[in-house]
């Protein structure tokens, strides 16, 4: 099978431009100036925005740089945990997916906010969860929350997709 | 003759819409039971990981000192060329093969998911997951010996050695983890799934939202 037929199956063609886009935006994001310019900052905002909702619920929490903590528990949000790695995979999703710009647009967007808003939830859950059941912070953090993510990333996604996709034959 | 067509699409559309709503609403039970098989399994699926991962790292390898032994889901990095009062580094195989928990609930929310085909589709899916996870892990420990070991890490591994490991190890960390289920699920199933969000349904050269519009408006009229 030559290059050129592969490149007409459109699955094929899905997951080139799909690992294409995801591979250049997390050399993007891997590059240290963007990190400290961009990368940082808004793992912080998340953190703000964590500590802000969890002062909501009566917590007396504060925040310093990207650790949230409160005289009961204390979380620290790295890379990994501010939502950013499921975005970047559900834009790369949108934008390798035959639609039309405006469709792509609506869902970069609405993804965004989406993933951002189910990332809080995550946040603050895990913190209440190592306030009362510290031994299954681990557990909760990696397995269950992490899998509920990337699940409500896809199902976003297929939401989308159902939605805006173009038919095969005039994409 | 058209009319007919028309209505029997309308018709089709309302099907695919269901297979979506239904595929969505089984997602949630589908991770349920996703995180029990994979709790029941993990010591094989630790086991498997690790045992291809050493297979690779030694395959190239001279000597094969490397041995990866699991204990309590967490892969040890024993060499045996190393003092016995040696630490041992390891790595969390919780946090390498979390992401069959995705892969297993995309599968279990599909039509048909115990069907000879998608359970032959599963197996596949699952057997290059299990790379994906041993190529992360392989990736680990080869960082680890590039960059992790001081003096002898410079002396046998050289600048080249230690990007092209940090960059697989990098690429085959989040992004992979995060990302390879649901390439793997699409990529093995992707008529399945165009039929479910309706791409590969109508060919008429209209979004899923103007197709939906026209259907709603046939069913009137019809």
């Amino acid at each position: 099978m030559s290059l050129r037929e592969l490149w007409q199956k459109p699955e094929a063609r899905f997951l080139v431009l799909f690992l294409t886009i995801l591979g250049a935006s997390f050399a993007v994001v891997a590059l240290r100036q963007v990190n400290d310019a961009f990368v940082t900052p808004y793992t912080a905002v998340i953190a703000r925005m964590s500590g802000f909702v969890l002062r909501v619920f009566g917590e007396k929490a504060v925040v310093t740089g990207c650790v949230v903590s409160s005289p009961r528990f204390a979380v620290t949000i790295y890379n990994g945990c501010n939502g950013l790695i499921t975005s970047l995979i559900f834009i790369s999703g949108v934008l390798a997916f035959p639609a039309k710009i405006p469709a792509k647009l609506i869902g970069v967007i609405g993804g965004l906010l989406t993933i951002q808003l189910i990332n809080l939830v995550r946040i603050v859950s895990l913190f209440y969860v190592g306030v009362f059941l510290p031994q299954h912070f681990n557990d909760a953090h990696i397995f269950v929350w992490q899998s509920l993510v990337i699940t409500a990333g896809i199902s976003l996604w297929i939401v989308w997709a159902h939605r805006f996709a173009l038919p095969e034959e005039s994409s | 003759m058209d009319r007919v067509g028309a209505q029997v699409r309308a018709a089709r559309g309302i099907v695919v819409k269901n297979a979506t709503q239904v595929f969505l609403r089984r997602l949630p039970l589908a991770l349920i039971a996703a995180i029990a098989i994979w709790l029941l399994l993990r010591p094989v699926i630790d086991t498997a990981v690790a045992g291809l991962a050493q297979t690779l790292i030694r395959s190239f390898e001279y000597p094969r000192v490397t041995r990866l032994v699991v204990e309590d889901h967490q892969a040890q990095m024993r060499r045996a060329d190393l003092r016995t009062d040696s630490k041992v580094a390891s790595v969390s195989m919780t946090e390498v093969t979390f992401n069959t928990i995705v892969l297993l609930a995309l599968y279990l929310a599909l039509p048909r998911p115990f069907s000879r085909r998608q359970a032959e589709r599963l197996f596949m899916g699952w057997c290059v997951l299990c790379l994906s996870q041993s190529i992360n892990l392989l990736f680990h420990v080869k960082t680890l010996y590039a960059m992790g070991l001081g003096e002898w890490s410079q002396h046998h591994y050289s600048d080249l050695a230690r990007n092209i490991f940090g960059f697989g190890r990098y690429f085959t960390d989040l992004p992979g983890r995060f990302s390879f289920p649901f390439l793997i699920w699409l990529g093995f199933n992707w008529e399945v799934v165009m039929k479910m969000l309706r791409v590969s349904e109508d060919t008429d050269g209209k979004t899923a939202t103007k197709r939906k519009k026209k259907g709603k408006e046939l069913r009137v009229k019809g």
